[in-house]
Parts: structure tokens; sequence; C-alpha cells
């Protein structure tokens, strides 16, 4: 196919501002569904995405499209994840466009993730066209909106298409646009092949599928492919489109967008950000911007039940298939048995993994405190990794600690800079640039311990920006911290699931305010159990869980047995979803107490 | 399945229902209501009606009564006639063996002459007093319509009347509740000399309208003046030391009393002896091993828990069942255990391996075993039982009896 007629573009918006009604109206406009109940399929399809209404995996979607200039398009929709978590994966996944649709609600004008996605999309080079939707709303300001996106943002509105996607009206507009002010795509279908890996998931028959935008040259059925990353070499089983049933075709030439199957076992294998190349006339270099995805997040996982460590290693291994940034090994806590040390890209990762274990799977789990991977340097010099703080060597052991440092990124109106600047100090932050960007807004950028961050930085965040604020970051290095590890004693014992590393300057305040939580969640046992934090064996704070004084049913009405005994059931499954420590019963909240210090 | 006992010839307990109340008390969980007293009449037709259908079903009954219970709401506010009417039925389903336990539930200040004259011409020669505390602020705030002044009344009425088998109710947790109105409290009931005195406790549930608001965290119903937890165990366990005083042996975790004066019905059902209830919200069990019962289960069953649901299933000519629930052999030996550790004497071992077998009874004692060393349990040759810390906490030694 002529690139001269293809579009690549993706559709960016704050939430509920019409993103996916817009879409619904480009597919049935295009003919590519007639009903809402196909598109859901392609928007979202895990249960997860719906329910939390966020995306986690990249889409595409082609549409064929008649211009007013009477030449058939072909247009690649191309839907990104929407979290910080997945901030890589969305910059390939815009990577592969060359536009971009901006829209915005008449009613309530540019929002935090307007401003932030719009942001992502610049940076891309993208050609971001805005619109601005809902015109029909009898509280639509539309000039406002534009002058808005102007001041804000910075982007010309003065030809913003302005639409109901409720009612289709200016659906016109937008294709016609994205035909007329998006570039084509640039590149040859003669030249050695480069393709961007976007996307890749398990599927249990046909392996990992390849979701690819051809940038350079073109993939046909039966070539021998190689990803540029791994060096492995595959031939090219099947290529299809989606339209979004998937349709199968012979070749995807330059600028085209489709799903390759290759035979490929892991998903491990075909990383996001590869590039895909001819394993006989392979291109001279990958396309720019490769990274390999380190988990930067890890906590232990525990089946609730000892018996259920086989299962939860399977469920593991499945979920790896399809999740190449998550990473997991074996490992054994004193407290809690055999678990497993898993590393994640962010807390929203963290917890997507963990629900979809617990719901997929059928398991309880106990997920430890998350943290970060230290540096330890020995006294003999020696460097040691450690993700987890129950394995930190001791301090007449250690020389120093380096804790991972990251580069943050925040745009937010200026109006939030002030709880903006106390929040990154009160995280250890370390201020590397601040600058106005457009009117009333400002950039900060700041060095940040990744374990500040990791906790609650970015609901923090959300919370004294009122949502305006975005944030980006990356992983800038290593640096010596005075770090110790503080250790929760229940019942007199050490439990080494509970323990986390965190910085000395910041140990009794938090030690004091984590002995209180888990007071708070551990339930009245049938003796008193005190809860004790400690550094390095000096007790710092301390508190009693007393002992439950009664524990008895007295009334017996009319001899209601039945009802007696489904009570004490229901008291034996509490117990049940409870962990075991010695004689002591800790629910699996507590285990996150770390989490929600602030509460 | 291993033969047992023949039940037949275990006494049955028969309990008869009267959901009726002048008022609903905040903590009540049980399903009564105030209804208009037209409403009674048809009850008590539909109750014969149930009775007659029950004996005709189930053959696995015994011939006669035991003991016999009539349980509430407040059957003393039934009128005479209809009382009479119904133990005129029983008389004639279930002869009353000679002896047997006779018990119905008053409400103070509800006494009227012609029902007591009822009363004790049909054989009733207990009264169970509801009287709860002696405080009138504590009766008021948990909305009982009667003061301290009845409870006296009542009293003095019942033994002019013959009726000396008196049971007094306290209950420790009421709203308003101290340590010196509690203690108050406890003082008078043993003053009153009553042979028989309960004690419970505040039971906090999602069934009545004060536990609600207590596990929603609200202030009505004077919840807010709900003693604390720790409180109410120091009010129940005061009361067993000041009654043990006064000589009341506490034969169970709510029940004490004089030698000699213990109720049998209420220990049949920690006994698992067959008991047969009528009316609303009723329950019965039927053990195995007798004609009709299939293969060695026992059988409990409920009745629906509304008045209005109750007659309508009779009207249908149905038996106005709820929930039925089969037992098998293990689910008895749970009951037999978790019911039996209920009362003060212990469990009797010996027993339990000739009616369940060793090898089934075998993983129960290695668990009573483990909580006797952990002292919530105390041994006494074949007797287990629990030990006043046990007792305090009996939910978690239940529960494990549970597999």
């Amino acid at each position: 196919m002529d690139p001269q007629h293809i579009r690549n573009f993706s559709i960016v918006a704050h939430i509920d501002h019409g993103k996916s009604t817009l879409a619904d109206r480009l597919l049935e406009y295009t003919g590519a569904l007639a009903a809402r109940e196909m598109q859901e399929q392609v928007l979202d399809a895990m249960d997860l995405e719906r329910e939390r209404g966020i995306t986690i995996k990249a889409h595409a979607v082609r549409l064929n499209y008649q211009a007013l200039d009477g030449q058939n398009y072909v247009l690649n929709l191309i839907d990104t994840p929407g979290h910080v978590d997945f901030s890589y994966e969305v910059s390939r996944s815009l990577a592969a466009c060359e536009g971009a649709l901006l829209v915005v609600d008449a009613a309530q004008g540019v929002a935090a993730q307007t401003v932030a996605n719009a942001y992502l999309a610049v940076n891309q080079n993208l050609e971001v066209v805005p619109v601005i939707n809902k015109v029909d709303l009898p509280s639509a300001e539309v000039e406002r909106v534009r002058q808005q996106i102007e001041n804000v943002i910075g982007l010309d509105a003065s030809r913003a298409i302005l639409t109901s996607a409720k009612t289709g009206l200016g659906t016109q507009d937008v294709l016609e646009a994205i035909v007329r002010r998006m570039p084509p795509p640039a590149g040859r279908s003669d030249a050695p092949l480069q393709a961007l890996l976007f996307d890749s998931w398990f599927d249990p028959y046909r392996g990992v599928i390849l979701l690819a935008r051809v940038v350079e040259g073109e993939i046909t059925r039966g070539q021998k492919i190689q990803l540029m990353a791994n060096g492995q070499t595959y031939a090219v089983e099947n290529l299809a489109v989606r339209t979004p049933k998937p349709v199968e075709i012979e070749r995807l030439g330059a600028g085209e967008v489709g799903l390759i199957v290759a035979n490929i076992k892991r998903v491990a294998d075909a990383l996001i950000g590869d590039t895909i190349t001819d394993a006989v006339h392979p291109a001279a270099a990958p396309l720019p911007g490769f990274q390999q995805v380190k988990p930067m997040v890890f906590a232990g996982l525990y089946p609730v039940e000892s018996d259920q460590h086989a299962v939860l290693r399977e469920a593991l291994e499945k979920l790896r298939l399809n999740d190449a940034s998550f990473f997991f090994e074996p490992e054994n806590s004193a407290a809690l048995g055999f678990g497993f040390r898993c590393g994640f890209l962010g807390l929203l990762h963290m917890e997507i993994v963990q629900e979809r274990l617990e719901r997929e799977f059928n398991l309880d789990l106990i997920v430890t405190a998350p943290g970060v991977r230290y540096r330890v340097i020995l006294q003999d010099g020696s460097v040691l990794e450690v993700d987890n703080p129950a394995k930190l060597p001791s301090a007449s052991e250690r020389k120093q600690i380096e804790e991972p440092i990251i580069t943050a990124t925040i745009i937010s109106p200026e109006e939030y800079l002030g709880g903006l600047l106390g929040l990154c100090e009160e995280k250890r932050g370390v201020q590397k640039g601040f600058e106005y960007v457009g009117p009333g807004r400002v950039m900060l950028s700041y060095a940040l311990p990744l374990n500040e961050v990791v906790l609650d930085f970015y609901d923090r965040l959300k919370t004294v920006s009122r949502g305006y604020a975005s944030l980006d970051y990356h992983l800038s290095g290593y640096q010596e911290s005075d770090l110790v590890k503080l250790d929760i004693l229940v019942a007199g014992e050490p439990v080494d699931a509970l323990s986390f590393i965190l910085h000395a300057g910041l140990a009794y305040e938090r030690g004091r305010a984590l002995a209180l939580k888990m007071k708070e969640l551990i339930p009245r046992q049938m003796f008193e159990v005190p809860i004790q934090a400690a550094i390095g064996g000096k007790v710092i704070a301390r508190e009693t869980v007393k002992a439950m004084r009664k524990n008895v049913l007295a009334k017996c009405y009319g001899g209601d047995i039945t009802r007696k005994r489904k009570l004490l059931e229901k008291q034996k499954e509490g117990k049940r979803r409870m962990k075991k420590l010695g004689k002591v019963e800790i629910p699996q909240e507590a285990f996150l107490a770390v989490l929600n210090l602030s509460d | 399945m291993r033969p047992r006992a023949n039940s037949g010839a275990e006494p049955l307990s028969i309990y008869i229902s009267v959901p009726f109340c002048r008022s609903k008390c905040s903590y009540c969980n049980f399903a009564s209501q105030v209804f208009p007293a037209a409403r009674q009449s048809e009850y008590i037709a539909a109750l014969e009606q149930e009775l007659e259908w029950t004996r005709e079903r189930e053959s696995s009954l015994g011939e006669s009564c035991a003991t016999l219970y009539w349980g509430g709401g407040t059957p003393s506010l039934l009128p005479a006639a209809l009382f009479t009417r119904v133990m005129t039925a029983l008389e004639r389903h279930f002869p009353r063996q000679p002896g047997a336990e006779c018990t119905l539930e008053a409400a103070p200040g509800t006494l009227q002459s012609d029902t007591l004259d009822a009363w004790r011409r049909a054989g009733i020669h207990r009264v169970s007093l509801g009287m709860q505390s002696w405080q009138a602020a504590e009766l008021r705030a948990s909305g009982r319509l009667h003061g301290p002044e009845h409870i006296a009344a009542d009293l003095r009425t019942l033994r002019a009347a013959g009726l000396e088998e008196i049971n007094l109710d306290l209950i420790a947790g009421l709203p308003h509740q101290t340590e010196t109105s509690w203690r108050d409290s406890v003082e008078r009931t043993v003053a009153a000399g009553a042979p028989h005195i309960s004690i419970y406790m505040l039971d906090v549930d999602e069934d009545s309208r004060l536990g609600r608001e207590l596990l929603a965290g609200g202030g009505r119903y004077h919840a807010a003046s709900v003693p604390a937890d720790d409180q109410i165990a120091e009010f129940y366990e005061y009361g067993i030391e000041r009654l043990a005083r006064a000589g009341y042996r506490q034969y169970e975790i709510s029940n004490f009393a004089l030698p000699g004066h213990e109720s049998r019905h209420n220990d049949g059902y920690w006994l698992r002896q067959p008991y047969l209830g009528l009316g609303v919200d009723a329950h019965s069990l039927l053990r195995s091993a007798a004609p009709g019962a299939e293969d060695g289960r026992d059988l409990r069953w409920s009745n629906l828990d509304s008045l209005e649901a109750y007659l309508a299933a009779i009207a249908r000519g149905e038996l106005p069942r709820a929930e039925t629930i089969w037992l098998d052999a293990e689910s008895q030996l749970e009951e037999a255990c978790f019911l039996g550790l209920r009362r003060n004497e212990g469990l009797d071992l010996n027993r339990l391996e000739r009616e369940f077998g060793e090898a089934a009874l075998a993983p129960q004692k290695a668990e009573l075993r483990a909580m006797a060393a952990e002292g919530w349990l105390e041994e006494n040759g074949d007797l287990v039982r629990l030990t006043q810390r046990g007792r305090m906490m009996g939910n978690e030694v239940f529960a494990r009896m549970l597999h």
C-alpha cells in the first residue's frame, strides 16, 4: 500500500472527555463496527481494564476511509495505556503514530490528563489535532476551551474540530483532519526492514502475538525476521490486521500496522520497543528509543495457605508469559514460609498482578511492603544487590548502602506549586530544575529516591495538585544514603516479612506510625500481643494489642443451633484468611500497612 | 453408618413459639413483633394445624413429652383460652410424661389472674421472668415497658399463685449499665430468691436494632451508652462469682440454679436430645436410628421466621419450614462437642466414644487435649470441661471443634 494513503494516529484525552465514544464514532462511520458490543471487545479487553477504567495493553484497529478527495485511506487507530507505571509502553505506542487527536470536553475544558497526554504526544513530535467534544451540551463553552488549549498547552486551536461524539456531529471533520493534517508515514517499502514492536501478548493457541508498526521496508508471510534486541530469528507464520475482527493479509508495507505470529514462545523474547528486521538483510541499526524495561518495585508474594505454593508458582509462570516487565524468583521467609520475590514497574502494576493472581487463579495472597533494589557495598569492597530487606547485611558487615535515584519531571498549574514543593521535600527530593512552560504552568525537575516514590508519591501528587500535575520519571543512578532497616517484632519475635529499609532520618517517625497502624490492623487475640519497631536491635516504638476479654455467645433462641454453628464457621473462615505467625493471627492487609501510614 | 440408641425412647422436648410482643426491645434478635391481638387466634389455629401435620408426618417423634417450653416473643400475652387450646391439642398428640418440666416465659407487668389460673391448671410450674435488669433507666433505654416495681410485684403474684419455680433473666451490657448498677441488679436478683437465674451478655449482630447501630457506629437506641466489651466481660465474671457465693451453681454458660432446680429443657439442647419446635421461627431436632430417619443422619429444621409467611404456608397446606439440614455423623459429633462443652459438667468422652466410635472421635480428642494444654479446658477422668478462662473464650474453643 502506498504510504501516502496511510495515517497512524492515537486519541489522547482526560478521563471521561469522550475518547472511547469518539473512537466508537470513527469505527462506526468507517464501517468497521455497527454495534457497541463489538467495540467493547476492541478496547480494554481485560476485565480489570474495564473495571478500573484504565488501559493496560496497547491496541490497534484499522479503519478504511474514503476521503472527500475521492482517495481511499487506511487509518490505524492506536490506543495507548494510561498510567505512569506504563509510561515506557505509552511512549512506544505514540512512537508508532504520526499524529494524535487531543480530545477536550467543551464544558469541562482542559484538565490534568489533557495536559499530561498532550505533552507526551508533542514530545514524540506528533501532529496534534485539537478536538473540542460535547459541543452540543448547553454548558459548552467552545471559545473559552479554545483559549485554554492555546494558553495552557500552547497548541494552535484556531482549527480545532468541533464534535459531539454522542450525536456523531463532526465525525467526518475528524476523519478529514486525520487525512489532511496528519503527515503520512515517511518510510519506503524497498528499504531494509525496521518495524517497531509496540506491544506483545501471549495467546495460548498461537504463542506470542506481536503488534508492530512497519517503519521501513516490508514484512511478508514466510519471511525470516530477527528481533534485534535478542538476536533471535523467527519465520513469520501469519500476518493480520484488526478491523477490529482479525483479517489475515500477505504483507505489511512501510507505514502499516499489524499483528505478527512467528512461533515465539515467550513474551520475554518479544520486548516492547524492540525492532523487527529481516534476518537475511538486516537493517544497519535498530529504531531509537528501545529500553529493556526493568522492574523498579519489589515485594514478596506468599500464599496465605502454604500448601498453595505450587499453585502460586504455576500462576506466576503463566502471568509472566504475558508480561515481560514482571519478574519473580523463589524466596523464603521465616515468617511466611516459601514464596516469591517479585519485581514490578510500579505500585499499580503490582496491584494488577496481585488482583489477576487472586482472580484468575483463585489464590489468597500476602503481599509484603514494596521496596526497591539497593546496592550494598560490603566491608571487603564487594557489591551486593538487595531487594529484600530481610537479606540486608548487618550494619557491621556493610560499608555503605546506595539507593536508586530517579529524575522526576512534574508539570503542573502554578497554583499547586507550594504543595508540590512540600511533597518533594518530604520525599527527600533535590530540585534540579524549575521553569515556566507557558502561562501559569511550571515544570519541576527533581532528583528523588525511588523508595520514597514507590510508596505513595503518585497518589499524593495527584492529591496536592487536585489531579492536575503530571509525572514522568526515569532511573538516573544510585547514590549513597543513610539507610537503616526497620524491624517489626510481633509478640517479641521479629517478623522478617514486615521489615523494610528507609532513611535514618525518617525511621523514628515511621516506626512509631507503623507500630500504631499494626495495632489497629491486628485483631485482639486470646492473649496480649506486643508490637515493637526496632532498628538494629534497639526498640524505638511499642504498642500493645490487648488480649480479648470475651468471645462467647450466650443466648440460644428456641434451640437454634444452626445459627450458632454458622457463627462459629464464619469466625473460623475469618481466621483462615489470616496468617498465623507463631500463635498470633495477622490479617493480610497488615503486611502492607506501610502503604497506609498517612490514613 | 453405625447403629445408635433408639431415639424414640429418648425424651422429647417441645417448644412453642409465641411471636407477639407489646413492644420490640432494641437488643432483640428474635422474630417477634408487635401485632394486633386479632392475629393471635389466627396464629394459634395455624399452630394447631402444624402440630397435627407434624405428628402425622414425622413418625420418628417420640410418643410423649418430657419437657415443654413456651418461648417468644411474649407467651404471657396469650389469652387464657388460646393458651388452653394449644395445651389440649398437645396433650392429645404428645401426652406429657409424669413429672414433665413445663415452663412459660413471661414479661414483667403482663401477668393476669385468669391466665395464671389457666397455666397452673394446664400444668405449667416454671415461669421465666424476662426482667433483664432492676434499673429503670436501663429498661427504658432498651425499650422495655416494665420497671423494677413490676418485677417485685410479679414475684409476689407468682408465689401467691403457687408458681415457685421462677427463672430471672439478666442481661450484661444494656445501655447505661455501670459497674454499680450491674452489681445492684445482681444483688437484688439474688435477694429475690428465685431458684434459677440466667445471665446473658448483649449480642452485637445484624439481627437487632441495637446491634446494627453498634456495628455501624451510630448513636441511636442509646448505643453510645452501651458498656465496652471488656466491661461486659467483667460484669459477667462478677455475676458468676456473686451467684456462686449465693449458692447458685453454674451449669451452663448462661444458666445458674440452686441444686436440683436446673432446667431440663435447656440442658436438652446441649445434650442434643430431640426436640420439636412449633410456630414462627421455631427449631427442631430429630435423632437418627428412629423409624423413618434416613441412613443414620439427624435432621434439623427451622420454621419460617415471619408471621405472614408462616400463616401463608399453613393456608397453602404446607408445613411452614424454612431450612432443613441433614446432619451426617461428622456434623453430629462436631455439634455434640461444641454444645456439650457449654455445660459445666463437661463433655463425656466415654459417651461420645460409645456413640460415634473411637476412630471418629480421635481428631476431636487430640484437639481437646491441645486446648487443655493451652489452659482452655480441664480434664477430669472421662469428662472435659471449660476452665473459667476457656468459658470467656467459648467461641474460640468451639470453633476448633469444627472441621
